[in-house]
C-alpha cells in the first residue's frame, strides 16, 4: 500500500493562509483523509487553504470531489459559488494531475499556481 | 501498579466471564488460571496475525481490541471476551488479525496447557463442546439472517438495474445516410455511465450524448438518471427561464448552440446548486448533428475527446470546451462546430475504455484506441466490436473496474463509386 500524508503549514500573505502539503495518491481510499484534515483546520479557524499537490502522482474523481467539498466548506458568498473560489487554491500539480485538472476543466473553477509565494499572496 | 491478576481467584473470575469456559468445574478453572500467562500490549500493537499458525487463546482483562483483516474491521472486543480460541482448538492458521485499540491486558493459555487441564476432567470436554456448538448455532443463525437480507438486497439491485436500463435509449433512431451503434456495459449492477441518441422536436437535428458520472455504484446511478433526464428534457422541451444570453453563436449554429448551452447551463446550475453538498459531477459530450449537412455542433464538458476518423485516414479530436457538469454554478461552456463528410466516422467513449487496466495495472490509453481503430472498412457495429475485443484482450484476467460505454456514428457514402 502506498503511503498518504498531509503536512499542515501556515503562511502569512495579505491574510493568513493554511497550506496542506499532500504526499501520495488522492483516490477513493485517501480522499476522505484529505477532506477530514481540511474540515479540522477549518474548524480550528482556517479561512484560506492552499493545497500543495507537488507530491501527488495521481488524483481520481474522488479527489476532485473532495476538493469541491473543501471549496464549499470555505465558501462565504451568497451567490452559491458563482465565481472562482477565493479561499481555496491549488499549488504545483504534477504533470499527470494537471492533465486531469485540464480534462475535467477544474482550472476554470480554481486558481492554480506554480509559485508558492505568488499563491500565498494571491489570497 | 496493582493488577487484578495477583490472585488465582481473580484470574478464575476473568476466565469464567467467557461463555466458552463458563461450564467448567472449579478445579479445571483453577488449574487453567494458575498456568495462564499475562500479556500487556500497547495501543496499536498486533497480538494475532491472520494466516499465521497460533497456539494461544487470549482472554481480555482490560482494554479493547479490533478483530480485522487489514483495513476491514470484523468486530471489536472488550474485557470479558476471548479471541484466538479457534486456532487453539483446531490447530489451523489464524482466521483474522487482532490489534489493541488501547493499552490492554490479557491472560493467555497455550493449547497444550488447555488440553492437559481438560484431560483431567471428563465433563470439561463436554462443557467446552457445548459452548462451541452454541456459538456455531449462533453463527449459523446469523448467516441465515444475513443471507435473507442479501437476497432481498440483490433483488432490489436487480430492480434498480432494470429501471436504470430504462434511462438508456431503448431504440436508436434511424437516420437516413447515417449508421449509429452503441455499446454499454456496467462494471457493477448499476452504472454511472450513460449515452443518449434522440431527434429534436423542433428541427431536424439529432442529439448525441455520452456521459460519465463520477464514482460508482448506486450513488453514481442515481445521479446518472438525473443528468440524463435533465439534458434530454431541457434540449427537447426547452426551459422556462433561459439562462443563455448573447454568448451563443449567431445564425443556424446559433439555434443548435442555444439548445446545447441552454441544456448544459440549466443542468449544471440545477445540480450544482440543488445538490451542492453531494459534490457529484459528470463529464458530458453533447452534440447536435445536422444529418443533411453533416455539421456537428457540440459542447465537450470535461469528457474524453471524441475522435473523428476521416475517410482519408486523418484523425481529429474534439477537445473540451468547458469543465465538468454539476459542481460549479458559474461554469462556462462554449460551442464548437465540425463538419463530417460522407465516409467519416465519429467515435465517443467513456474512461472505461482508455483507462481499462491489464493485470500489470497499465492503462489501455487513448493511443491504443487510435492504433486499434479500423474505421475505414467497417460499419459502426463492427467498429465497436473490434474496439471492445481489443479492450477485453488487453484487460486479460484483470477485473472490469469501470463502466464501458461507446457510441459511433458513420456518415454513409451514397454514391457507391465514391
Amino acid at each position: 500500500m502506498t503511503t498518504f500524508n498531509i503536512m499542515v503549514g501556515e503562511a502569512q500573505g495579505s491574510v493568513p493562509v493554511t497550506i496542506l502539503r499532500v504526499e501520495g495518491d488522492i483516490d477513493a481510499s485517501t480522499h476522505k483523509t484529505l477532506q477530514d484534515k481540511a474540515a479540522e483546520v477549518i474548524e480550528a479557524g482556517a479561512k484560506n487553504i492552499l493545497i500543495d499537490l507537488g507530491g501527488v502522482g495521481y488524483m481520481g474523481s474522488a479527489g476532485f470531489r473532495a476538493i469541491h467539498a473543501m471549496a464549499n466548506m470555505l465558501s462565504d458568498d451568497d451567490s452559491g459559488g458563482l465565481s472562482k473560489s477565493s479561499h481555496l487554491k491549488l499549488l504545483n500539480p504534477t504533470e499527470a494531475v494537471n492533465r486531469v485538472i485540464k480534462t475535467l476543466g477544474f482550472d476554470v473553477y480554481l486558481d492554480i499556481f506554480q509559485d508558492r509565494n505568488e499563491a500565498i499572496n494571491s489570497f | 501498579m496493582e493488577t487484578p491478576l495477583t490472585s488465582i481467584e481473580n484470574r478464575v473470575e476473568i476466565l469464567k466471564k467467557c461463555s466458552f469456559l463458563s461450564g467448567l468445574d472449579a478445579s479445571v478453572l483453577n488449574d487453567l488460571a494458575s498456568r495462564a500467562e499475562t500479556l500487556r500490549v500497547g495501543t496499536g500493537e498486533t497480538i494475532v496475525t491472520r494466516g499465521e499458525v497460533g497456539s494461544k487463546m487470549y482472554f481480555i482483562v482490560s482494554g479493547d481490541v479490533r478483530v480485522h483483516d487489514g483495513e476491514v474491521t470484523w468486530a471489536t472486543m472488550q474485557s470479558g471476551e476471548v479471541f484466538g480460541e479457534m486456532a487453539v482448538l483446531d490447530s489451523e492458521v489464524r482466521s483474522a488479525s487482532v490489534t489493541a485499540e488501547s493499552d490492554s491486558l490479557f491472560l493467555s493459555i497455550e493449547r497444550d496447557v488447555f488440553y492437559q487441564a481438560l484431560a483431567n476432567d471428563p465433563g470439561a470436554f463436554k462443557a467446552v463442546l457445548r459452548s462451541v456448538l452454541e456459538r456455531e448455532r449462533e453463527i449459523v443463525n446469523e448467516i441465515k439472517t444475513r443471507s435473507t437480507k442479501l437476497l432481498a438486497f440483490e433483488k432490489e439491485m436487480e430492480i434498480g438495474r432494470r429501471i436504470q436500463a430504462d434511462f438508456l435509449p431503448k431504440k436508436i433512431p434511424v437516420v437516413e445516410n447515417w449508421e449509429i451503434a452503441a455499446w454499454f456495459e456496467a462494471a457493477r449492477e448499476v452504472a454511472g455511465d450513460f449515452y443518449d441518441v434522440f431527434k429534436l422536436q423542433t428541427n431536424p437535428h439529432l442529439a448525441i450524448v455520452i456521459g460519465d458520472v463520477c464514482d460508482k455504484g448506486v450513488g453514481a446511478a442515481l445521479f446518472m438518471t438525473l443528468f440524463r433526464s435533465l439534458i434530454r428534457a431541457t434540449s427537447l422541451y426547452g426551459c422556462m427561464d433561459s439562462v443563455v444570453d448573447s454568448s451563443a453563436p449567431e445564425g443556424e449554429a446559433g439555434i443548435t448552440g442555444q439548445v446545447l448551452l441552454n441544456s448544459l447551463y440549466t443542468t449544471n446550475r440545477y445540480i450544482a446548486t440543488t445538490h451542492a453538498g453531494s459534490s457529484m459531477f459528470a463529464s458530458v459530450f453533447f452534440g447536435l448533428l445536422d444529418p443533411e449537412s453533416g455539421v456537428l455542433s457540440y459542447v465537450n464538458a470535461g469528457h474524453e475527446a471524441p475522435m473523428i476518423f476521416r475517410k482519408g485516414g486523418e484523425v481529429e479530436l474534439l477537445d473540451i470546451t468547458g469543465g465538468v457538469v454539476g459542481l460549479f454554478p458559474a461554469a462556462n461552456y462554449s460551442v464548437e462546430t465540425v463538419k463530417l463528410n460522407p465516409g467519416d466516422l465519429i467515435f465517443s467513449y467513456t474512461d472505461g475504455v482508455n483507462e481499462a487496466k491489464n493485470p500489470d495495472g497499465e492503462q489501455f490509453t487513448e493511443d491504443r484506441i487510435l492504433q486499434m481503430a479500423m474505421p475505414k472498412d467497417n460499419n459502426t457495429e463492427t467498429f465497436l466490436k473490434i474496439m471492445l475485443e481489443a479492450v477485453l484482450e488487453f484487460r486479460g484476467e484483470a477485473v472490469q473496474s469501470d463502466d464501458i460505454t461507446m457510441l459511433a456514428l458513420k456518415y454513409l457514402q451514397t454514391d457507391p463509386a465514391a
